[in-house]
């Protein structure tokens, strides 16, 4: 058993190939991809403005609008069309359109409109946008009803106010919330990529299909845990502290529990796909677009609720989606593993069904 | 040889490889298919509805009672379970069992007749496009019940004439994409994400092969027969690419703002673009193992550099740069303009000239190396 343990390593550390998706990918991928998230939230989203009242209140709402994190004023126009030509061109992500009448309107306590237009071209800028300028409209309105009652008397209060506070990632980051999941796509697609890469050129050497003992079959399955354990470590220990991502919620001992799982489940479907490939660049060839597709499914992104019920029950045949569902929980939820008893049974039914499956496929006897 | 024969030949050969190469071809039949059609199952809901939340009911009365008909009645959520404190509703949370949790805390009916009532909204910030929808349904339902009790309540314990409407009015929409339905912005982009890392995958495959088969000594290339090597790759994916613009432009009817020419042109850049990147990655590497790795480290993560769903201005001067050299990311903006928003010509026209540029500083040192690769024996047969 530990003679294919180190034979696996020193397979890895003779390929070039295998070394960069097993070694270097996981660091390589946990600078490059929190990069493009490193504005964390939205901030100086391009907004014009159409001050068609030109009035000591509406520049006092402009001002205030503009005085948002959110949102850069970039150009005053002279008509709606302009600003539908701005957003149109991509300029703009929102417009603020006064028309006239507005300062008239709240003077003879009636309500003043204002309309915000966002761009559908960029659905998460242009509502962040509108949320900052809502907000900032929203103190306007204190303000205006504070003029008009010393003139007609108290408008009538907002009896109830909304306060919206994050669960989880509260930072309310854009990477926090995708990349805690997409660490562990990167985990399983490494694996998969090195693992069968290696055993693809492996068989090629042979000109037959690998043959192994059930103890050495041991020995590889250990292997390929022992890897994807360290990446977990590295991503969910390191990674997500260096980039400051929430982390570390539920008790270190559950997290290994549910990490556990997560790559028991990966290495028997690894080491199952493994005994398939005939060619040493096939499964880079056929593997490495499927990194896209599996992160949708996990159900981070798009939610559940939201998915047919076919593609989740096609999505908890692969690792990753219950994988997910346990480590973000755990990691960036503080759940325990109780909350997640079902997903952590769907990743032990895939490790047995897989394993099952893969001992079988490199353990029985060579046909002649 | 004329170039045109040369080209032609190069391109039938191709062609006569993938048909005796099943795994070879499904790179450009099969597998596109059932990725793209999986991503556009999954999200062929488009807006996203019938999210469950908990509501938290400390006080039980007829404020509470008419936040839950309002939640029911929310496009976007669903009442999934009424609790009596927050610890319940946490769990539930935690579990994936309701995506936000609504809390009415004590004396909230009292505290609403004097003007400060407050309802809290709890959401899953790890759930993103979840959470947006559940904000934006909560803030009108909000919004319905400070105006019924503007009218019943408040008028109720005022002088007649004295209630007004609030003094201000906002009103805010989505131009381009009136329901904000994240199936076209999401699909119309993850399906040439999908195609432009499969596409490069083919065509690396199809250069590095003849290296590592050696089959380069019987094919003996020149620039005439690269190009129609790659021209049967850019055909396959073209077809692609507009397979998967009709079946959400017609069939799912997310109608083109702009013309499917420009569209179709764009895609053409794009896909341009990505051989000539292949072409520099197998002609560096020699090697077809190390040249597909080093695609999936180039073109793996494109969707999330595009900043076409998180802007990636505020992002750092590395990661803008590394977003610039990626062709998608100018094919992103091509699409924006020409589908959603509908710019004039000349303004979504612009990203052509930098997928022009990619495409001629790749592809010029690509061919170059490639060829002397092409005439070196030494350089045969790595794996």
């Amino acid at each position: 058993m530990w003679a294919a343990f180190r034979a696996v390593f020193a397979a890895i550390f003779a390929d070039r190939a295998a070394a960069l998706l097993l070694l270097g990918a996981p660091i390589l991928y946990a600078v490059l991809y929190p990069s493009a998230y490193s504005g964390e939230i939205v901030i100086d989203a391009p907004v014009v403005v159409v001050d068609l009242d030109r009035s000591a209140a509406s520049r006092d709402l402009v001002r205030r609008a503009a005085a948002t994190s959110q949102v850069r004023l970039v150009a005053a126009l002279a008509s709606p069309q302009e600003a539908q030509e701005w957003l149109a061109s991509d300029q703009a992500s929102a417009a603020i359109i006064i028309p006239e009448g507005y300062s008239r309107a709240i003077a003879q306590g009636r309500s003043g409109n204002v309309m915000l237009v966002g761009s559908g071209a960029h659905l998460l800028r242009s509502s962040t946008a509108l949320t900052g300028i809502g907000a900032a409209l929203a103190s306007t309105a204190r303000e205006a009803a504070f003029e008009q009652a010393r003139a007609a008397g108290p408008a009538a209060p907002p009896a109830l106010q909304l306060v919206t506070r994050a669960l989880f990632n509260t930072r309310e980051g854009y990477g926090a919330a995708v990349f805690p999941g997409v660490a562990f796509v990167i985990v399983h697609q490494s694996l998969l990529l090195g693992l069968t890469l290696l055993a693809a050129t492996a068989r090629e050497k042979l000109g037959a299909p690998l043959r192994v003992t059930p103890a050495q079959f041991a020995g590889l399955g250990l292997a390929a845990s022992t890897i994807a354990m360290v990446q977990v470590c590295w991503f969910a220990g390191l990674v997500f502290w260096w980039q400051d991502y929430p982390r570390a919620a539920a008790p270190l001992g559950q997290v290994l529990v549910g990490a556990a799982l997560f790559v028991a489940a990966t290495a028997a479907l690894v080491l199952l796909l493994a005994s398939l490939f005939r060619t040493r660049e096939r499964p880079l060839q056929l593997g490495l677009a499927v990194s896209l597709p599996l992160f949708f499914l996990s159900g981070l992104t798009w939610p559940a609720a939201a998915t047919p019920a076919p593609v989740l029950w096609l999505s908890r045949l692969f690792p990753t989606t219950p994988g997910l569902e346990v480590m973000v929980g755990l990691n960036q939820m503080g759940g325990t593993l109780a909350d997640y008893a079902g997903a952590l049974g769907n990743l032990a039914v895939l490790t047995a069904v897989f394993g099952g499956i893969a001992l079988w496929r490199w353990t029985a006897p060579r046909r002649s | 040889m004329s170039f045109a024969a040369r080209f032609g030949a190069s391109f039938r050969r191709e062609a006569a490889f993938l048909a005796r190469s099943p795994w070879d071809l499904a790179l450009l039949t099969w597998l596109p298919l059932v990725l793209c059609a999986l991503i556009a199952w999954q999200l062929s809901a488009g807006v996203i509805r019938d999210l469950p939340v908990a509501l938290v009911d400390t006080e039980r009365s007829a404020l509470s009672r008419d936040i839950a008909i309002r939640i029911e009645g929310a496009p976007g959520m669903r009442l999934a379970y009424t609790v009596p404190d927050m610890r319940a509703a946490e769990s539930l949370a935690r579990s994936g069992a309701v995506e936000a949790i609504v809390l009415v805390p004590p004396e909230a009916t009292q505290r609403a007749l004097e003007g400060r009532g407050q309802i809290t909204l709890y959401v899953n910030a790890a759930h993103s496009a979840a959470s947006s929808t559940i904000q934006r349904d909560m803030a009108a339902i909000i919004a319905a019940a400070n105006a019924r009790a503007a009218v019943e309540q408040i008028a109720a314990i005022s002088p007649p004439g004295k209630v007004r409407p609030a003094p201000l009015a906002v009103r805010s929409l989505i131009a381009f994409n009136a329901p904000a339905s994240q199936e076209q912005q999401l699909v119309s982009l993850l399906h040439p994400a999908l195609l432009h890392l499969l596409f490069m995958l083919a065509v690396v495959s199809a250069f590095g092969r003849e290296l590592r088969d050696a089959t380069v000594a019987e094919w003996r290339p020149d620039g005439a027969s690269i190009a129609g090597k790659a021209a049967l790759y850019v055909l396959a994916f073209m077809v692609w690419g507009a397979g998967v613009t009709a079946y959400l432009a017609g069939f799912r009817g997310w109608a083109l703002a702009g013309g499917p020419a420009l569209l179709m042109t764009g895609y053409l850049a794009m896909f341009a673009a990505y051989a000539g990147v292949s072409l520099l990655l197998v002609g560096i590497t020699r090697r077809m193992s190390q040249s597909l790795s080093l695609t999936g480290l180039y073109a793996g993560a494109s969707f999330a550099f595009a900043g076409a769903i998180f802007p990636v201005d505020q992002a750092s001067g590395f990661a803008k740069f590394w977003a610039e050299i990626l062709p998608f990311t100018h094919f992103a903006r091509l699409l924006a303009l020409d589908w959603i928003t509908g710019a004039p010509t000349n303004v979504a026209a612009a990203p052509l000239v930098p997928l022009g540029l990619i495409t001629l500083v790749t592809a010029v040192p690509g061919a170059w190396l490639y060829l002397r690769a092409s005439q070196r024996p030494e350089d045969w047969g790595k794996r």
